[in-house]
């Protein structure tokens, strides 16, 4: 038991260590309180902990926000690019944001997720096209947040770029929230086609309210060269057979773009993120609406778990 | 001004009762318009010597200043509407036609996002905010003077309006710059443009200009300044191809090459697209729609990203010009007070409706 829960531990180190990487600007000190958080609540759901802490407070205090929302959402912050940054823009972009979400349910999702969208299309058949597959990008922010699904359609890759806020989507699935050990899965492309293939009438598989998200560490097995981009060079942990197709001059080329020094240059991890107090003070404003949709969305999967099933025959 | 004197003085010896005949010999050019700044354009910024102020001063110049502008004077971001009165004379409204021209607006470009249509259709709209403005003073056209320039016919037909935006403190700013503010009754402002405006349309000093100025789904031009790119190369400036990066290729990457013929053409030709200064112009773009109006924050969202200027750079907002896309109706009106707060073109769809579908046939 201890041993399994010292190894769980570890595992959600490593991850909360992965995210916090491309988000906060003080990852060490982080990683391990974010841990701990998630550990204490192994059975009941860590958001419902939030709330009733939010609703124990006196109402002069500003709500508590969770430290996953960033990860969660992650389109709520702005382009760090400063020249562009505008708060009254900012805001009235996260109002067009919140307004959307009232309308439609868009889940927690991370890059290596199985989604399935349903939207409105003038020219597919029934006007609704529906589409299954893994998400290999998520990228923007703000109203322009995107993804991509992946998959293979007939022997064939298919990929498609879905706006997150774009209306004529219907519906967001998540058939499997899990992460993978990479960013971004560009390599896929690249891959043998039984990585990108998911069956199009999969179920939605259930995942116990307050675990962490499991991290799938599948390593991917890729097609001989030529490559559509230099994976040699871009330091990928999904990836199984990458030394079998490169030569020497490959790896001396790759050995000389590498810039390790780059994750100690404190001022460039600065000017590519947003910093906590700002996070915080976001997170603050569209915090009390993102939990009650999210207590809506939670209700709402509890009457459709209560459906009758069906009697047969 | 010489021939003048000279011909005053003609005068008087002919009062004097002699006869002379006085010559004027032309000077060897035009009488060329001097060109001379307009009036408002002073400097604005004092130097600051508070270095023996005490506190109780400067609490005083504070007391002061809260008296005489006696309103929530700099709250940032904020639209102060009240009107105040002067006794300035404007002439009598008179009824809207497609032909008069009308003021228009100082705004800041905040940044950009998309909207999308009923149809699913995605548009790139720039959100414009109109930054706390007033009419500073009206110039009728018999005594407007700018500077004219040489043999261009010049019709007093246009009046001037001076407006400002963004109140801020005087005790930063001249006494010059100060004094243009001193008739209107509002604050001194950072900002100060002037718009031509036909006498009919003319505001009164004082009068409020905010987003409620412009109709949603009307077409406005917006004028500013583009981003400032320095000396550039022929690559960046004109989007030529540049030459290839090897195969033989050497010390001609980025040129330009030929520039001209030979013979009886054989000089570079005016206009000739070459390196040079690229950016910090005045640009205006033609013809933009307003898709969305918020008149809470005072925001206008505006097709395309082609405005010109930095984000949150000060751009002005104008009728537009193009005679298919001048507006059919009447402007509205400021004095309805109809509380929307945010104003949708019937074309755009409102992130509060259900997802788009489509009907099937």
């Amino acid at each position: 038991m201890n041993l399994s829960n010292r190894i769980l531990n570890k595992k959600l180190t490593e991850c909360a260590y992965k995210c916090l990487v491309t988000f906060s600007t003080k990852p060490i000190q982080q990683a391990p309180a974010a841990a701990a958080a998630a550990t204490t609540s192994p059975g009941g759901s860590q958001t419902q902990q939030d709330a009733a802490v939010s609703n124990n407070t006196s109402p002069a205090r500003k709500p508590l926000v969770p430290p996953h929302y960033r990860f969660v959402y992650p389109e709520f912050l702005p382009d760090p690019k400063i020249e562009w940054r505008n708060n009254i823009r900012e805001k009235l972009e996260r109002l067009d944001m919140l307004d959307r979400r009232r309308q439609i349910d868009l889940p927690e999702f991370y890059v290596g997720s199985i989604l399935a969208v349903t939207s409105s299309d003038p020219h597919a058949a029934g006007k609704v096209s529906r589409f299954v597959g893994i998400c290999i990008h998520r990228e923007k922010c703000g109203l322009r947040a995107r993804f991509i699904l992946r998959n293979v359609i007939d022997h064939q890759g298919v990929e498609v770029v879905y706006e997150l806020y774009d209306p004529t989507i219907q519906k967001v699935e998540v058939l499997r929230l899990e992460k993978r050990l990479d960013d971004s899965l560009f390599y896929l492309r690249d891959a043998l086609p039984e990585y990108s293939t998911f069956d199009e009438n999969m179920d939605a598989e259930h995942l116990e309210e307050g675990t962490p998200v499991p991290v799938n560490d599948i390593k991917v097995v890729l097609r001989p060269r030529p490559w559509l981009e230099r994976w040699e060079r871009q330091n990928l942990l999904g990836v199984a057979n990458i030394d079998q197709y490169i030569k020497e001059k490959h790896r001396k080329s790759a050995l000389k773009v590498q810039k390790p020094w780059e994750k100690f240059d404190l001022m460039k991890q600065y000017r590519s993120t947003i910093p906590e107090e700002e996070q915080k003070e976001i997170f603050a404003e569209v915090h009390t609406e993102l939990h009650t949709l999210e207590l809506q969305r939670k209700r709402n999967k509890r009457k459709r778990t209560f459906i009758k099933p069906k009697q047969l025959a | 001004m010489l021939r003048t004197v000279i011909s005053d003085l003609a005068r008087l010896r002919l009062g004097n009762g002699s006869v002379s005949i006085t010559q004027v010999r032309e000077k060897g050019h035009l009488n060329r318009p001097r060109l001379r700044n307009p009036h408002w354009f002073l400097r604005k910024k004092r130097t600051v010597h508070d270095d023996f102020v005490t506190s109780e001063n400067r609490n005083f110049v504070k007391e002061v200043l809260h008296h005489t502008y006696n309103s929530s004077a700099l709250t940032r971001d904020e639209q102060t509407h009240e009107k105040k009165l002067t006794n300035e004379t404007i002439p009598e409204k008179q009824p809207w036609s497609q032909e008069l021209r009308r003021c228009g607006v100082i705004a800041r470009k905040i940044g950009q996002y998309p909207l999308w249509l009923k149809n699913g259709e995605k548009i790139r709209t720039t959100l414009l905010q109109v930054v706390d403005n007033h009419v500073i003073k009206y110039v009728p056209p018999e005594e407007y003077r700018p500077t004219r320039r040489p043999n261009v016919p010049y019709s007093k037909k246009y009046g001037c309006v001076l407006v400002g935006a963004e109140s801020t403190d005087p005790t930063l700013l001249t006494k010059e710059y100060c004094g243009l503010f001193s008739n209107s009754g509002v604050m001194p402002k950072k900002n100060v443009a002037r718009f031509m405006v036909s006498p009919q349309s003319a505001l009164e000093a004082g009068t409020p200009l905010n987003v409620r100025h412009f109709r949603v789904g009307e077409f406005v031009d917006v004028r500013g300044k583009t981003v400032d790119h320095g000396f550039q190369g022929v690559v960046k400036r004109h989007g030529f191809k540049g030459m290839p990066a090897s195969h033989g290729v050497t010390k001609t990457h980025r040129r330009p090459g030929n520039i001209g013929g030979g013979g009886e053409k054989g000089r570079v030709w005016p206009g000739t697209k070459l390196p040079g200064h690229m950016g910090n112009r005045w640009r205006i773009t033609k013809g933009l729609r307003i898709w969305r109006i918020n008149t809470k924050y005072n925001v206008l969202w505006v097709q395309g990203s082609a405005v010109p200027g930095s984000t949150n750079g000060l751009v002005y907002i104008y009728d537009t010009i193009l005679p298919l896309r001048k507006p059919k109706d009447a402007p509205p009106n400021y004095e309805d007070n109809t509380l929307i707060e945010d104003i949708w073109f019937e074309q755009v769809h409102n992130f509060k409706d259900e997802s788009i579908t489509y009907k099937p046939e």
